[in-house]
């Protein structure tokens, strides 16, 4: 198959999807007995019968189900995802403000992860079964142990709180929150890069470091035990032995001969990985009071508001079908064996 | 996730004697295990006994007395109600581990049998229900807990609730996968060929050597469902506010930080529980796949 046609039929195989989880975030919000109308307005208009009614026909809560979905679908096909009832902004406007700052910290995130996971995996199995080892397996069986809201509160009380290493709260200090980058790519580092606004910069990285070193120790965990398990295995084939036996120096077996091989399964839980950081990190985004999607979600889901719910499940299937599609394309270059079907 | 359901769906369905006691002398043999036996062990024996342990009620506000760092008096302090940190921590074990093992029973319970129901029919009955799955799993699993938790409201029975809505899919999954296996033996064709009816082959003949499989991977899942749980309840999705919780009090932390006291210990409760059933889960693992095992 032509890669054209593969993307082309990757491409088309998003419809499916969408409409599937569509239903399936309308099936789950319908299935439960919350009223956005309680979880949305005040006590005092909620003895108002007619704010009441005003509320349910603004949001076509008086409509049955099967209109309320058609309808949203119709209006999904125009591109078109509502308003959010919390917001009372466009969804999609929502999405792109809130987007950014949980893709900037993400992928902060996993290059700590990465650097640190695959670095741990490799030492540990190259070490297996030694002191090295066991102290790496610990270390990673802790990673993801630890809850990660712990590890977000103690790593803000020693490198904020007492020793004044970093920066806390949100994406940027106060002082320069009005001197906040336009907007070109809505990642506080790049834009303020691009205006050679290096202040603005410094603040923004410097918010970057507690959370993406907390949400990074936790997914290298995770990608130091793929790493270990995938790359012990290789070691142990013919094709390792026969690379050592032609006389080849240790490093370059371990880099040319066994890491390329052992590489699938490490991209493919780096792909997941990086998936859910993108999808939102509830816990740390609202630890670090992080604008970010999971902050968004976690809102949304609290007030009943399901444009919000809806839209914000949209993006998390394109972000897993897309990550996918990524490590799809990335096993091809890795093994040419593998065909694109 | 995946690996390990394959590692797993590869245990021999019916583990003989001497596999078993092999297991477990591989077990103890692992410095790991037995150090999460130990730790998991403590935290069971605490929560047992905590309304025999506990200084003073979990519950009971001294505002006069509030914010107080670990004394003599209240050996980890109190927090921002007066209440006994030490007490709340050893009554927040009995509302974390059990709704964690809730949520796996659960889980693998209904997993199993809609998994085996799929599998053991086929057809487009099979299809829908793996595509059910399919769709659950796409999302992470905090995300979709939180979005149902928060919608049935807040309280304990709704957060294991909606844990085990989101935690059934793994576990059918992999059962169908072993039916599917199973089916096509001989002795079920046996069971068949002497006129045993559906449902008798399914519960009689398949189910009892899918069992196996399914309490491994529920095994390995409890520190993660204890986790997410905590999380959830940090959200403020599980018990109620006041309540002894672990979640609950980390969640405090966020506007004590400086009261470390408040906060830590019931970190550290959650924290040392998880690594104690990984710990276990990965001796277990590791002795499940052969090409890990020791001098192999």
């Amino acid at each position: 198959m032509s890669f054209q046609r593969y993307i082309l039929r990757r491409i088309l195989f998003v419809i499916p999807v969408v409409f599937g989880i569509t239903f399936f975030a309308f099936f789950i919000a319908n299935a439960v007995p919350a009223d956005p109308v309680t979880a949305n307005l005040p006590q005092s208009a909620l003895n108002n019968p007619e704010i009441v009614e005003t509320f349910r026909r603004r949001w076509g809560l008086d409509r049955p189900p099967v209109e309320r979905y058609l309808t949203y679908v119709s209006n999904l096909v125009q591109g078109d995802l509502g308003t959010s009832i919390k917001t009372r902004r466009p969804v999609i406007d929502d999405i792109r403000r809130f987007l950014p700052a949980t893709m900037e910290l993400a992928t902060f995130s996993i290059v700590v992860g990465i650097s640190l996971g695959v670095g741990l995996g490799v030492v540990s199995a190259l070490y297996r079964n030694t002191v090295v080892d066991y102290a790496a397996r610990v270390f990673s069986l802790v990673g993801v142990s630890f809850p990660v809201f712990l590890l977000a509160l103690i790593a803000l009380s020693i490198f904020y709180v007492q020793l004044g290493w970093t920066s806390g709260l949100g994406r940027l200090d106060i002082v320069l929150q009005t001197r906040q980058p336009p907007a070109v790519t809505g990642w506080y580092t790049i834009d303020s890069l691009l205006r050679g606004d290096l202040r603005t910069f410094q603040s923004a990285v410097s918010h970057l470091i507690l959370p993406s070193l907390v949400l990074g120790s936790y997914v290298s965990g995770i990608i130091a035990r793929i790493t270990r398990s995938s790359l012990l295995e290789v070691l142990g084939q013919d094709y390792i032995r026969t690379a050592r036996s032609k006389g080849l120096r240790e490093r370059f077996v371990i880099r040319r001969h066994a890491m390329r091989n052992a590489m699938i399964p490490i991209v493919t839980v780096i792909g997941l990985s990086y998936g859910s950081l993108l999808s939102g990190a509830v816990l740390t985004e609202s630890i670090f009071a992080w604008p970010g999607i999971g902050r968004y979600m976690y809102q949304a889901s609290t007030s009943q508001d399901f444009p919000a719910i809806m839209g914000v499940s949209i993006l998390i299937a394109l972000i897993f079908v897309g990550v996918n599609f990524v490590v799809d394309i990335l096993y091809y270059f890795l093994d040419p064996r593998i065909r694109l079907t | 996730m995946s690996s390990t359901s394959s590692t797993i769906s590869s245990i021999p369905a019916s583990a003989s004697r001497s596999t078993r006691s092999t297991a477990w002398g591989h077990l103890r043999r692992n410095p790991l295990v037995g150090v999460g036996l130990l730790l998991v062990l403590v935290w069971l024996v605490l929560g047992l006994l905590a309304p025999l342990i506990a200084p003073y009620d979990p519950l009971r506000q001294n505002v006069s007395n509030r914010m107080r760092p670990p004394h003599a008096e209240h050996i980890m302090g109190t927090d921002e109600l007066g209440r006994d940190v030490f007490s709340r921590v050893l009554y927040g074990a009995r509302v974390t581990i059990p709704a964690g093992l809730m949520v796996i029973l659960f889980g693998t319970v209904i997993g199993t049998l809609v998994g085996a129901v799929a599998g053991f029919i086929g057809g487009w009955i099979d299809e829908t229900i793996m595509r059910i799955t399919e769709l659950f799993m796409a999302f992470p699993t905090i995300i979709l807990a939180m979005a149902i938790s928060a919608a049935l409201g807040p309280d304990v029975r709704n957060a294991i609730i909606a844990l085990v809505v989101v935690w059934w899919p793994n576990y059918a999954r992999l059962v169908r996968g072993l039916v599917l296996e199973i089916k096509s033996k001989e002795f079920v064709e046996g069971a068949r060929a002497i006129g045993a009816t559906g449902p008798y082959i399914l519960f009689r003949t398949v189910l009892p050597n899918c069992i196996a499989p399914a309490i491994v991977l529920g095994t390995l899942d409890v520190g993660n469902a204890i986790l997410t749980f905590a999380g959830l309840s940090f959200l403020g999705l599980g018990p109620e506010p006041s309540a002894a919780d672990w979640g609950r009090m980390v969640s405090s932390g966020v506007d004590n930080l400086n009261q470390w006291w408040t906060w830590l210990f019931a970190g550290v409760g959650i924290a040392s529980v998880v690594l104690g059933c990984n710990f276990i889960g990965d001796g277990l693992r590791d002795f499940l796949d052969p090409r890990l095992r020791k001098g192999n």
